[in-house]
This record gives structure tokens, C-alpha cells and sequence, in this order.
């Protein structure tokens, strides 16, 4: 028997913040790929100390809800699991195959533009040139944080479908709102690279781009902003692909 | 498979399902009544053990929804708070189906509650997890004795998580609380817990002024004062520790600053 562990951050105050988690492990499931999915929390329950625990599958597949390598896929979910490495095998006789975050994976940048095709369907985007922007958070302290959104930046770039791909952040250079300002594009379609909505995709960055909605027409530009790439269907085959790729490692 | 390799979580999923079919009235777990049914087992809140009027639902998929939110829509961070909405009644078809059901409304409970039964149950001591913790909150090692014991009666005692903590401040040290006759044990402080935890280690790093209260102390005071003038409670989400109505935080402050604030004044 084989399962497929899903790993999320949690939320000790909002809800949105495990919804996703839950939604791609339903799809999973349904799809019958693993005889039990199961998720966990770092901030909710189960948590990671015990999932394990409640899985019966010998076989185990444990697939991190995040974005980019960093503090938690390398430290807090290792530790939390008590996992050794890519691969460990448990005193209760269970295997347990971790795999690295989604946004590194090259699935990714087919989520993102699925959830701006989305975003901008029935929408008329002829006249004006048409710009992606891949928003992430940032932070100086950790170089992956941004680092996947270049990657995921440049292999859509790679793909020729927008005019311009250009990437922007909420704490660091080059800044969110000056990247949106100064593009020159007719529509501007702003994609949050986040794994769940949450205070910044939902409070602060409509607010610091001036948005009125899905779609905000100014005279310059149509920006059109939605859900973060995190909560889109799509996500669920990213997981899945993830998983199945671990199982290459079994050999 | 010999029985020793057997998941704990089959054996658990199959204990539970014989100890509740060994009841006729059914069997409660945490605010839950549990029931064998005809083609099944029948879920619904413990409170709602006599009525007919209650929405019918059906598949582990419901019961996530019904634990995710309590009546008024707030989000619950800790699955065993007694806040589970109500009415509701839930068919699951087999066994499985009720494991799963279960690990939502209460997840790892049933796990926990089996181990418990068969006195394997490991536990885990506040020293050990805070010791664990890096981040924001590698400062919960540094929390006192005292103030292990003070959050975990402020956060952990019936009115406020049904679960019975079986972990003490460290192996040689229990908790000085009520741990409740719930079904289900606590093996570990929790995500909730240890957030708490690293609220109250920055109460404990405050001076105190001439009149022995901390600045947070003042602070909360005034607020409270302010909020029961105005006729109620500033609003604080379950895990909003930072805030003057939070329960867990009042429930710290009824404990730790009302004896000081009823002691008669020296000379």
C-alpha cells in the first residue's frame, strides 16, 4: 500500500491557509493514485509529529505545500517528520520518500499560466502589448524565496506566450508596485506566486496596487489580479507529478 | 502481516470500531456521539443526542467541513476545542470511512486513544518540544517552570481543549492542572501550545513598576476596562495571543494577575 502525505503551513487564524491543502488532497484522492492521501500542518492538526502515525501504507510520499526551499522544506519539516534525508526508513517498518518544494519543479510554470488563462478569459486583451508579472513575497534573508520566481519567470519567458514576463515583490527589490507602474503593456495580468490566500494576496496587495477588482482599467493599463497560483485545480497534478517523481527514486 | 507489524492505525480503526459497536447507545468522543448504524456509523454533536432535526450529511468529506469552522464561521485551529458545531448528523459507510471521518473532527485522536489503551502511548515533555523549536520560537525554551504550568492550565484545561495532557513540564515534573476525564490524551504540547507558550515567555521577560504590574499588564487592563465600559469584549480569533480578549490569555491573566491585584495593599 502506498500514500501520499501532503504538507502545509497552517494557520493559527485563518482558514485560508489550509483550504488549499485540503482541496489538492480530495483531488488526489479521487483520482485513486494512492490508497490513502493524508494532510498535515505545521500550524494546525494533524501535526507533522503525528501524520505518520495515522497513515497505514508502508509506502509513504510526503510532498511539501511550498513555493521554495528555505527554512521550512529544509529544517522544520525534516525535523518535524523525523526524516533523515530523501528517503528514511522508520522503525515501524514504514519508508517514507520526501520530495523538494513545488515551485522549483518544471510543472510549475504550467500552473501559473493556466491560473492567468483563467483569470483572463472572456476578457479582450488585443490592442496593447500583454505583460505577465509573477509576484512573490521576497525576503533578503533567503535567496531561493525569489530565486524560484526568476526560474519560473524565465522558462515562461521561454514559452512566448506574453509579451513580457517580468517578476515583483512585496520585500524586496525590484518592487511590486514600481514593477506594475512602469511595464509597458496594455494589460498587465499580476499573478501571486503563494501556495494560499492570506493577509498580503487578499489586504495588501490589492491595496498597494490600487485594485478595484478582478480587473482595475486604468488609462494606461487593464490589471487584472486574481487567486494566487497555490489555490488553482492545476496544483493538485503539480503534487501528484511531484510524488511520482520521488517514486523514481525507489529504483 | 503478524500482528506486531500490523499499522497502529489499522489496529486503531478496527478498536475503535469494535468499542463502539459494543454499545447500544453509542459511544462519546470528545463532543462527539458515536453510533453503529444499520449500514455504517452515525456521527452528530454529543449535545444533539435526542433530535431529529438535524441536517443529514454524509462521507469523511463532511466532517473536514464540519471542523474546519465553528457555528459563527471562525476559523479552529485546534480541532478539540469545545466549540464543535452543531447540528448535524453524519453516516459514514464502514470502518475506514469512520477512521477518516474521525481524523478530521479530531485528527490523530484515535491513534492516540488506542496506543493509550494498550499502554504504548509515547509522550513527549514540554523541555523536549520547546527544546525542539527554532525561529520565532526558540525562545519557549527559556519559559519558567511556573510558567509552564500557569499556560497550561490558561490553555489546556477542559473549558478551553478537551484533551488530557499526559505530558508534564518535563518527565519529573506533571502538570499541576485538571487534565479532564476526556477520551482523547494529549502525547505532546501542541502547535497552539507552543505558540502560547512564547507569549507568555515575553510576559515573563517585563519589569514590573512601582505597583508590581508589568507594561502588558497596564496595557490589557486598560483595554478590558475600556471594552466592559463600552459594553463588550475587544473581539480576539482563538490563536490572537497578542490581544487583551483573547480567552487563553485572559484565562493567563485571571490566574497569574488577579491574586496580585487582590492582595491588600502593604503599609
Amino acid at each position: 500500500m502506498k500514500a501520499l502525505v501532503i504538507v502545509g503551513h497552517g494557520s493559527h487564524l485563518n482558514a485560508d491557509s489550509s483550504l488549499p491543502v485540503y482541496e489538492h488532497a480530495e483531488r488526489i484522492r479521487a483520482s485513486g493514485e494512492y490508497d490513502e492521501v493524508a494532510e498535515c500542518f505545521w500550524k494546525e492538526e494533524p501535526s507533522m509529529r503525528h501524520v505518520l502515525d495515522t497513515v497505514e501504507a508502508g509506502e509513504v510520499y510526503v510532498v511539501p505545500a511550498f513555493i521554495s526551499e528555505g527554512y521550512f522544506t529544509q529544517q522544520v519539516i525534516p525535523r518535524e517528520l523525523g526524516l533523515e534525508g530523501e528517503v528514511t526508513h522508520r522503525p515501524d517498518g514504514k519508508t517514507v520518500y520526501y520530495a523538494g518544494p513545488l515551485g522549483t519543479f518544471e510543472l510549475m510554470a504550467d500552473v501559473i499560466l493556466e491560473r492567468a488563462a483563467d483569470l483572463t478569459a472572456g476578457h479582450d486583451l488585443s490592442g496593447g502589448r500583454r505583460a505577465l508579472v509573477l509576484l512573490g513575497h521576497g525576503t533578503d534573508r533567503n535567496q531561493n524565496s525569489s530565486g524560484v520566481i526568476y526560474l519560473n519567470a524565465g522558462r515562461i519567458r521561454e514559452r512566448g506566450v506574453y509579451d513580457l514576463v517580468e517578476v515583483g515583490f512585496l520585500d524586496q527589490e525590484p518592487e511590486i508596485v514600481d514593477v506594475v507602474e512602469n511595464i509597458p503593456a496594455g494589460h498587465v495580468v499580476v499573478i501571486p506566486v503563494f501556495v494560499a490566500e492570506g493577509w498580503h494576496t487578499k489586504e495588501t496587495i490589492p491595496e498597494d496596487l490600487e485594485l478595484t477588482g478582478e480587473v482595475t482599467r486604468r488609462p494606461d493599463k487593464t490589471i487584472y489580479y486574481g487567486a494566487p497560483v497555490g489555490t488553482h485545480p492545476a496544483m493538485a497534478d503539480l503534487i501528484a507529478a511531484r510524488a511520482r517523481e520521488l517514486a523514481l527514486v525507489r529504483g | 502481516m503478524s500482528g506486531a507489524d500490523r499499522p497502529v492505525a489499522a489496529a486503531a480503526r478496527e478498536a475503535f470500531a469494535e468499542w463502539v459497536a459494543a454499545s447500544r447507545e453509542g459511544r462519546r468522543f470528545g463532543q462527539l456521539l458515536v453510533r453503529r448504524a444499520e449500514d455504517g456509523y452515525e456521527l452528530r454533536h454529543l449535545a444533539d443526542a435526542g433530535r431529529e432535526d438535524l441536517r443529514p450529511l454524509a462521507g469523511p468529506a463532511a466532517a473536514r467541513e464540519i471542523a474546519r469552522t465553528t457555528e459563527g464561521g471562525e476559523h479552529r485551529p485546534l480541532k478539540t476545542s469545545p466549540n464543535l458545531r452543531r447540528g448535524w448528523t453524519l453516516r459514514v459507510e464502514d470502518e475506514r470511512e469512520l477512521a477518516a471521518a474521525l481524523n478530521y473532527l479530531y485528527p490523530a485522536a484515535l491513534v492516540h486513544w488506542h496506543l493509550e489503551r494498550a499502554g504504548r502511548l509515547p509522550v513527549t515533555h514540554y523541555r523536549e518540544t520547546a527544546g525542539r523549536q527554532s525561529g520565532i520560537y526558540e525562545i519557549v525554551r527559556n519559559l519558567s517552570d511556573e510558567g509552564v504550568q500557569a499556560a497550561a492550565r490558561a490553555h489546556c484545561e477542559d473549558e478551553v481543549c478537551l484533551k488530557r495532557p499526559l505530558w508534564g513540564v518535563d518527565a519529573g515534573t506533571p502538570l499541576k492542572m485538571e487534565p479532564g476525564e476526556g477520551e482523547i490524551p494529549c502525547p505532546e504540547p501542541c502547535s497552539l501550545f507552543i505558540s502560547f507558550a512564547r507569549q507568555i515567555t515575553l510576559f515573563e521577560r517585563e519589569g514590573r513598576d512601582a505597583s508590581g504590574l508589568t507594561a502588558s499588564e497596564r496595557r490589557d487592563l486598560a483595554a478590558l476596562v475600556e471594552a466592559a465600559a463600552a459594553g463588550e469584549l475587544p473581539p480576539a480569533r482563538e490563536g490572537e495571543f497578542s490581544l487583551p480578549g483573547n480567552r487563553r490569555r485572559l484565562r493567563y491573566r485571571a490566574l497569574t494577575l488577579v491574586p496580585r491585584l487582590r492582595e491588600p495593599l502593604a503599609d
